[in-house]
């Protein structure tokens, strides 16, 4: 967290890791990410929920990774030079592995330009994942509640 | 006195009193004439009282030196024990335990002080003195003789403190003492008692002999200097000293050594010992006798009774048997982390071995597959002694068990004895500390429901006395648990109708479903938690819980039960938890561990072989038909069309329950480290774990028992 001061005004900041999923941004914030690993071989698990793509090991632990596709239920994924697994440290202090098409950038956004996420009754299910949209320049970058994402079952 | 640092030590020998005076107590209830008993006890609660006292404990210090005193006045002769007074003393017992628990929470005993005990004690103690009650003849004389001397007001030069006066000496001795007798020079026998919380009693010893080496010649020492180096030594060892210094200056150059209790001294009567007599006689005088007590009187009397305990098990050698078991208390902690390091090296040999195995042949492999294998060897062997460091033998659960059937036999007016085998069992440090409550609930269960009321048992013709067994043992990687009675057994009738009006199954399914089935439906939490359901003649209050504690420990649990003989349940436990062997399979290009321990045999089978039974595969294998499970289709694989015409079957068991486990292709024995697989991802019962094989890959670990 950063603050600038405009005009007497404190604004919050934070900082997010871009990501690409399909043909979106997403954001996910940097206190929950602890590392960035390329694609490895993924260990099926059977009966697990279908959005796990299953276990890998971690330096000698092992860290069950989710696909962000299956789980907002996109097209399969296609493994590319890009793909990256971003671990994640949850609030309970888990791993988890996040399967994401491409790691973009670090972004800092300051609150001001965050639209904070409305309640919309019909679209309810998928914005219970994101927290808002913040805009980076031109671009948009859906942020998501990283907690709400892996806890959350289907 | 800055005692916090004793603490420790004070708590787990105070739990090692308790539980010797809580098993006195029950033997004393039987034979309230036996003088060993009576006398263990007195001992016991001398110790106790000596270590509170020194710990500053006052109100237990209080409490044990009235059941002290009442035990002095038994041992004498002139009391005789009661019912009442072993109901008394198993008060005390729990007011004690009470206390060690508030020491333990909060490293003070508490304000409690049992006044009520005390008294009664008291009374007990002056109102009922019997005449003519008969001596306690059985108990060794000498042992009487050292028990005295540990009484608090042990007279302070008695001869029982000179243990030197017991030594015997070989012909060369006997010269050297003659000799240095007529150079005129002094022959002392010492025997020295170290402080009973000395953690370094052989270094303390060594310095001993140091200082003494200064003043004169050691001729003899009991224990031989090399045992006592090695600490095989109780609290005290003797020495014979041929030197010119007077006495006074030897015990001085003795006192400067620290953590020395005191020191018994005497001149040897050396015309006596060089005449062949077999005992040296005590220079009757007695002037020299020099006793110095470095802390207050409890502290060398304590160590006195212990060691006249000590003496009873090792009767008159004082001789090379280490008397006490040498051990270093080490926090589980740090054992964990030894544990985990252990692991990581097992991976890190995993991962070496596959790279030789993938290496093309070159000059070096003969060598590297050797080193290989021998680093293979060193970290087996390392993990079976980091294992067997953590292993803990079932006793110190199992040894509070006695005394609560016996509440339960007063408390259910029903007569019933725990006999109890197996209890030098070991099992993982972590088993044991979560495997004591499902014991005793099994325990209660038996003592509750099984053992039928005595009018009962005596229109079945059994024996008036119920009768509970517990027996553990080793069987093969498991350990195995029976907790047995002769009472009622499981009335299944009477399950099936309850089970029927819960809705738990229907009428249909209660006709087809065999007795056993019905006695597991016992298991079901829907069963036993929503009311009591004791009236079915007893079973089932919380064996769900126990159930799931059993699984939890991957173990598992079964029950046999005969009306109006008894029910047996049988708990089965696996040694180890972190570490295991296992089978490697292939399933299309997945790789799967199955435990070692639940493999009975691997078998090729014939599909022409595969026979059916309610539609379902089986196979007849050495005359038992053992269903089919096809992992593959179990396993959500893609289906495909099978074309070999022989399949490989692995045959596991689970009680005396056995399946087959189709499997496409065997890789090997393994050993592996288990890892759990994270949060969030929802596993079946059939995969237990994960383990990393020697390329990093994750493998799933199968759970037999979930399969069977």
């Amino acid at each position: 967290m950063a603050e600038i001061d405009i005009n007497g005004e404190v604004i919050e900041s934070t900082q997010y890791i871009v990501v690409k999923i399909d043909d979106e941004q997403y954001g996910i914030d940097i206190q929950y990410v602890d590392n960035i690993v390329r694609m490895q071989r993924i260990t099926r698990v059977p009966k697990a929920q279908p959005y796990f793509e299953g276990v890998i090991n971690l330096r000698g632990e092992v860290i069950p990774v989710m696909s962000m596709r299956k789980k907002f239920g996109l097209a399969d994924d296609v493994e590319t030079n890009k793909t990256r697994i971003i671990i994640v440290k949850t609030e309970a202090q888990a791993l988890v592995g996040i399967r994401v098409d491409e790691v973009r950038e670090v972004v800092t956004l300051y609150d001001n330009v965050i639209e904070k996420r409305s309640y919309d009754k019909n679209k309810e299910e998928a914005n219970d994942y994101l927290l808002g949209v913040g805009k980076n320049g031109e671009e948009l970058i859906s942020l998501l509640n990283i907690n709400a994402v892996i806890a959350e079952d289907i | 006195m800055d005692t916090s640092q004793y603490l420790e030590i004070f708590i787990d020998e105070t739990k090692e009193h308790l539980q010797s005076l809580s098993d006195h107590f029950m033997v004393l209830e039987k034979e309230p004439d036996n003088a060993d008993t009576i006398n263990e006890i007195f001992r016991s609660a001398h110790t106790l009282k000596g270590m509170a006292g020194t710990m500053g404990f006052v109100n237990m210090q209080n409490l044990t030196h009235k059941m002290e005193d009442v035990f002095s006045v038994i041992r004498d002769g002139n009391m005789k024990v009661t019912p009442d007074l072993v109901d008394l003393l198993f008060r005390g017992l729990d007011a004690l335990e009470a206390y060690q628990d508030n020491i333990i929470n909060t490293s003070s005993e508490g304000d409690e002080t049992n006044d009520d005990i005390v008294n009664a004690l008291i009374s007990m103690k002056e109102g009922k003195p019997v005449e003519d009650a008969p001596k306690s003849e059985s108990a060794p004389k000498a042992e009487e003789h050292k028990a005295e001397d540990a009484a608090p007001a042990a007279s302070g030069g008695d001869n029982a403190a000179k243990k030197y006066l017991d030594i015997s000496f070989a012909d060369f001795e006997k010269n050297a003492i003659k000799e240095a007798d007529e150079q005129n020079k002094n022959v002392y026998g010492i025997t020295v008692y170290i402080q009973e919380n000395c953690l370094l009693k052989a270094a303390r010893a060594f310095l001993v002999f140091k200082e003494l080496e200064v003043l004169g010649e050691v001729v003899k020492s009991v224990p031989t200097v090399q045992d006592i180096e090695d600490e095989k030594f109780d609290l005290d060892f003797s020495v014979i000293l041929i030197t010119d210094a007077p006495e006074k200056e030897v015990v001085a150059a003795i006192k400067t050594v620290s953590e020395i209790d005191k020191v018994a001294i005497g001149k040897l009567n050396v015309s006596e010992i060089v005449d062949g007599g077999a005992k040296a006689e005590a220079d009757t005088k007695q002037e020299g006798a020099q006793e110095s007590k470095s802390e207050e009187s409890a502290k060398p009397a304590a160590a006195a009774a212990k060691k006249a305990k000590e003496d009873k098990k090792a009767p008159a050698k004082t001789s090379s048997k280490p008397v006490v078991n040498r051990s270093v208390r080490v926090d589980i902690e740090k054992l964990d982390d030894l544990m985990n390091q252990v692991s990581e090296l097992i991976i890190a040999k995993n991962g070496l071995v596959s790279v030789s195995e993938s290496e093309t042949a070159s000059t070096d492999s003969q060598s590297f597959t050797e080193q290989i294998e021998y680093l293979e060897r060193i970290t087996t062997t390392l993990h079976e002694s980091i294992m067997k460091v953590r292993m803990v033998p079932i006793e110190s659960v199992v040894n509070r068990f006695p005394r609560m059937i016996r509440d339960l036999s007063k408390k259910l007016d029903k007569p019933m004895e725990l006999y109890m085998s197996g209890e030098d069992t070991e099992l993982d440090r972590t088993v044991i500390d979560e495997i004591g409550d499902p014991l005793m609930h099994l325990l209660r269960n038996s003592a509750d429901h099984g053992i039928e009321s005595v009018e009962r048992r005596q229109e079945l013709g059994k024996p008036e006395q119920g009768s509970i067994y517990l027996n553990a043992s080793q069987v093969g990687n498991n350990v195995v648990i029976e907790v047995k009675d002769d009472g009622g057994g499981i009335d299944v009738e009477k399950v099936r109708a309850k089970a029927i009006e819960r809705g738990t199954i229907t009428e249909e399914q209660a006709e087809a479903m065999e007795d056993k089935d019905i006695i597991d439906l016992l298991f079901l939490p829907s069963f036993s938690t929503a009311e009591k359901i004791t009236d079915v003649s007893g079973r089932g209050v919380g064996l769900d819980v126990v159930r799931s504690k059993i699984e939890g420990l991957g173990g598992d649990i079964e029950v046999r039960s005969k009306k109006d003989e008894g029910s047996v349940f049988t708990i089965r436990l696996p040694l180890t938890l972190a570490i295991i062997q296992a089978l490697m399979i292939e399933l299309g290009e997945e790789k799967y561990a199955i435990p070692l321990n639940s493999i009975e045999t691997i078998e090729d089978v014939a599909v022409s072989d595969i026979k059916y039974v309610k539609s379902k595969e089986v196979i007849h294998l050495r005359g038992t038909v053992i269903p089919l499970v096809r992992l593959y289709d179990l396993l959500d694989f893609p289906p495909r069309e099978e074309t070999e015409d022989n399949i490989t079957v692995v045959i596991v068991s689970k009680g005396d329950k056995q399946a087959g486990l189709v499997v496409d292709n065997l890789i090997g024995q393994q050993e592996i480290v288990i890892k759990p697989l994270g949060k969030y991802i929802n596993i079946e019962k059939i995969i237990s774990g994960a383990t990393i094989l020697g390329d990093g890959e994750v493998a799933l670990i199968l759970d037999a028992n979930a399969l069977v």
